[in-house]
């Protein structure tokens, strides 16, 4: 056993060394930086008051009404922010939109029929008329529930008070598994990447000599990436904490992270003493890996699914649907242990 | 030619006999089940949030079909003592929503409460006629405003354009569009009742009618869009387009344009172009640990062949992927072709870097993730905005997205967006054919000697003052990539501290960047007296910032009016002065020559000072 230890120091400080783990960390981080910027982006698509909020925009649109239903469609734009200007014909607004006075022109006729046939003039550079109807989105929208009730329609569930959810179900959906499960690639790749090195550089032969056994040299390296693995699960769900997102049930992700992140370095074990060869090990770990991902889609919870509903706080789920997956982990532990020896002794 | 083409040979005769045998089968198989997964999981519908909120509801709610809620049925009371314990989120009934007031359970509603109003849109629509259920129906119409500049690709690629509702007459005091015109100064800002005052003063006693849409044109539009609105329910369709011209648009049947097509696009072309150059650079390191390589260079082949030889197999890969890709989603072959080049070449020359640089395999993987990453971001974060800033088109993805919407772009987009591309592509061939030498390949030293020594191998000994100009110059793309790495990873501060880290970090890098050549000609003692120092000091700084300047006149001749580059010229923090170039270059290549190459860092904290005492009073002015 302490010949074990002894190796599984060498391979930790071999990582530690070769600023593995900071590159690691470092596309982990800018991977999670990016989808941020991204999720931005979208919040400010899902929901428009976010852009007025954060940027103080104010549009200023010029309206030509023939009707007398349109007050209430003022009173909508009037509340969001907007500034009105009455114009009593398109000509002359359009003077005026071109002086960048106004930001668009909208021209709302009688009702016909229950009907109103808008007509929305807006600036065609793009980035402009993104912003201008955005804006004009929700008063638009709360216009358009008015006419329906002047129609006798009635939208039933209209306000519950919820949250916009968008941001939750990402962040809880992606981000979260995305720095959860990322760790575990990478085991899989250092596993490869260690294993295949001793083959090429012929040291597995005086390894054979050594007083470990076979599958000890190779678990110490297993050992190592886990480990790897482990440290930066539990980092991120520290960051995570300090950004203000709470990994609830904390325990169980983070040792759901590690039963996969093990169970990938066993697999990718076998398949690098397989192979021998760093270029078909890899080609064919990635190859695994996209089956075994779309594979895991139809498991249900799916290891995504189970991470997303544990760190969300699902209080149905427990140690139970975590231990499933320590299945597959022994199974490919059992078979590891059958097959290295003879895997590593095999001719290439 | 014929010597590429011996070593191509060569190339596909090594990897036939890799993958031969029971390998050969594994991977037809593999390939064969990823296939046939994808296919599955295209034709389900990939929902992500799969059960993350739990629902109870009584007998009288409406069903709720989403995988994203599991739903519980069970009567009012227990509901509601379930929701009091927090084992379901929400109870609903034919009443409506009832929360527990966690922060859970808000986001349930705000989901939930999204849901049924899809439902009840498709309920009302099913109960009502067309007309009362979906009673504003609002037609786009564009109309350009003084600071814009012509499109005439854009134009000239949509004759089916109606005339605007009437003759527009631009008026003499309007200035002619120009892209420049975004650089000018600002108009004072009016106060509103200013701009109240002018629009009366603006306005004609003329009066006619506007002319409108019959009710039954629009219906056919609303009739559509309801279709439309039926169908999808997580994923959008493969449509990026947002508003475009005399779109009818029904408020409550929008949805926001997610950008979901752009990431398709990317990882259909880009992972198997990844997948592809994998091969390449696992050949090319093994070749290089096992010194094949350098037997190779005692033939008589040069470097440039060697490289080339070994890569166009897999450039003739990857180009096949595109033409295959391309088809499949049935687009323009030869437009696929020029837009995906180019970032296939980019992504060739970043592994070739990578196999240039490591010797060991982990080492490579990590390089390659992170290179996988950033080329990520750099290709899908611009192009996330298609359609909404012309920003986007520094990332020639967008133009990808364009032709797929079946738009055009105009050809200095198209140069914008694959210029830089082919540069790094053309930098990486010289610096790799400079480096390609046995005690480069073989020598195993941490990144930075490894990158000095790259430098020092590319500049030519005999031409120092062009070498030292030029190198500055190809800097230059690599700053702006490191600037907005830098943007990325500063969103994650708070406001002010996110501005005084990239003011900081863009002028260390600058400062870094422009005495690079200088200093390592320095540190191998290839330069004597300081007039020498001065004078190639001074030469980088000039390199330097006529690229930074043509890079962003290239940027404002296609972004006419963004108010991100707006910024950086007002306030100059990118387009500096020359005389500050020179003098904190300067600083740093005389401090760093009078102290030794170990003060570097301290000489670019010296030079770095000035620099941002220069950005500081220039933007103290501005503010």
């Amino acid at each position: 056993m302490t010949g074990f230890f002894a190796l599984l120091k060498r391979e930790l400080r071999s990582i530690t060394r070769e600023k593995t783990i900071m590159f690691a960390i470092i596309v982990q981080f800018f991977i999670a930086s990016f989808s941020s910027i991204i999720l931005v982006g979208i919040m400010a698509f899902y929901d428009p008051s976010s852009i007025s909020d954060n940027t103080h925009v104010r549009i200023r649109v010029g309206v030509i009404a023939s009707g007398e239903n349109v007050e209430p469609l003022l009173n909508y734009m009037d509340n969001n922010n907007i500034s009105i200007s009455i114009f009593p014909d398109i000509a002359a607004a359009e003077r005026v939109f071109k002086r960048g006075r106004i930001d668009a022109i909208m021209v709302v006729p009688e009702s016909r029929g229950g009907v109103v046939d808008m007509q929305l003039i807006m600036p065609e550079l793009d980035a402009k008329k993104t912003v201008v109807f955005m804006l004009l989105d929700e008063p638009l929208k709360r216009y358009e529930n008015y006419l329906r009730e002047a129609n006798s329609v009635e939208l039933k569930y209209g306000d519950t008070g919820g949250k916009p959810h968008t941001t939750y179900e990402f962040l809880y959906s992606l981000i979260v598994p995305i720095l959860m499960l990322f760790p575990s690639l990478i085991a899989g790749s250092i596993v490869i990447d260690t294993v295949s090195e001793e083959f090429e550089n012929k040291t597995f032969d005086t390894l054979v000599a050594a007083p470990v056994s076979l599958a000890q040299v190779v678990m110490s390296k297993m050992s190592a990436a886990v480990i790897a693995a482990a440290v930066q699960v539990v980092m991120w769900v520290g960051l995570l904490r300090l950004n203000g997102i709470v990994i609830q049930n904390a325990a169980l992700v983070i040792m759901l992270a590690v039963i996969i992140a093990s169970a990938v370095s066993v697999v990718t074990a076998i398949v690098a003493l397989y192979f021998k060869d760093r270029e078909r090990a890899q080609f064919f770990y990635s190859l695994v890996l996209v089956v075994l991902i779309g594979g895991s889609y139809f498991l249900n919870p799916s290891p995504f699914g189970l991470i997303t509903r544990l760190a969300a706080g699902d209080p149905g789920l427990g140690m139970l649907q975590v231990g499933f997956y320590a299945i597959p982990l022994v199974v490919a532990g059992m078979l590891f242990l059958r097959v290295s020896r003879k895997l590593v002794l095999s001719k290439r | 030619m014929k010597n590429i083409l011996i070593m191509s040979k060569r190339e596909i005769t090594r990897l036939r006999a890799r993958f031969s045998g029971r390998s050969r089968a594994i991977v037809l198989i593999l390939v064969a089940l990823t296939i046939a997964g994808s296919y599955v999981i295209y034709h389900q519908d990939l929902v992500i949030s799969k059960g993350l909120y739990n629902i109870g509801v009584s007998d009288n709610a409406p069903s709720i079909v989403d995988s994203r809620f599991n739903v519980l049925l069970v009567d009012r009371e227990m509901g509601l003592s379930w929701l009091e314990q927090g084992t379901i989120d929400l109870y609903l009934d034919g009443e409506g929503i009832v929360s527990n007031h966690t922060e859970r359970s808000e986001y349930a509603a705000g989901a939930l409460q999204k849901y049924l109003e899809r439902q009840e849109l498709l309920r009302v629509a099913d109960e009502y006629e067309i007309d009362r259920a979906f009673p504003l129906r609002i037609e786009i119409q564009y109309l350009e405003t003084p600071d814009e500049s012509p499109d005439v690709l854009t134009d000239a690629a949509r004759p089916d354009i109606p005339a605007p509702p009437e003759p527009i007459v631009m008026s003499t005091d309007i200035p002619a569009s120009s892209p420049s015109m975004s650089m000018e100064a600002p108009e004072e800002p009016m106060s509103e009742s200013e701009i109240e005052a002018e629009i009366r003063a603006l306005m004609p006693g003329i009066s006619s009618e506007p002319p409108q849409p019959a009710a039954s044109e629009t219906d056919e539009a609303v009739r559509q869009q309801l279709a439309d609105f039926a169908v999808n329910k997580q994923l959008p369709e493969f449509k990026a387009e947002f508003l475009s011209e005399n779109d009818i648009v029904i408020p409550s049947l929008m949805s926001p344009p997610i950008p979901l097509a752009q990431v398709i696009i990317t990882f259909l072309y880009v992972v198997p172009v990844f997948f592809i150059s994998l091969f390449f650079t696992s050949s090319f390191t093994e070749e290089k640990v096992s010194r094949k390589l350098i037997v190779l260079l005692s033939a008589p082949v040069t470097r440039l062949q060697v490289i080339l030889g070994k890569m166009l197999p897999y450039l003739v890969y990857s180009i096949f992927v595109i033409i295959g890709v391309t088809l499949v989603l049935g687009g323009n072959i030869l437009l696929g072709l020029a837009i995906f080049t180019p970032v296939m070449l980019f992504i060739f020359s970043i592994y070739l870097i990578v196999a240039l640089t490591y010797r060991t395999f982990k080492d490579q993987t990590f390089f390659s993730v992170l290179a996988l990453s950033v080329v990520t971001v750099y290709l899908v974060g611009p192009a996330m905005f298609t359609g909404v800033n012309d920003l986007s088109y520094i990332s020639p993805l967008t133009l990808a997205v364009e032709m797929y919407r079946g738009e055009s772009f105009t050809v200095s987009q198209y140069f914008l967006a694959t210029t830089p591309l082919l540069l790094v592509f053309g930098q990486t061939m010289f610096v790799g054919t400079r480096v390609f030498n046995e005690e480069y390949l073989m020598g195993f030293r941490p990144l930075h000697t490894k990158v000095a020594e790259a430098m020092y191998l590319t500049m030519d000994q005999r031409h120092l003052n062009i070498s030292t100009t030029f190198m500055s110059m190809c800097l230059v793309p690599l700053v702006f990539m490191v600037e907005l790495a830098a943007i990325t990873f500063v969103t994650n501060l708070p406001l002010p501290f996110m501005l005084g880290f990239m003011l900081i970090v863009s002028v260390v890098v600058e400062e870094i960047a422009k005495s690079a050549g200088v200093v390592i000609l320095l540190q191998n003692k290839a330069l004597k007296s300081w007039k020498d120092v001065l004078r190639l000091a001074g030469l980088s700084a000039l390199g330097f910032m006529l690229v930074e300047k043509l890079l962003l006149f290239l940027a404002i001749s296609v972004v006419s009016e963004s108010m991100f580059i707006q910024a950086l010229f007002s306030g100059g923090l990118l387009l500096l002065p020359l005389t500050l170039h020179v003098v904190s270059t300067a600083v740093v290549c005389l401090l760093t020559m009078r102290f030794g190459t170990r003060s570097f860092p301290l000489a670019i904290v010296a030079g770095s000072i000035i620099h941002l005492i220069y950005n500081l009073n220039v933007l103290g002015k501005l503010l």
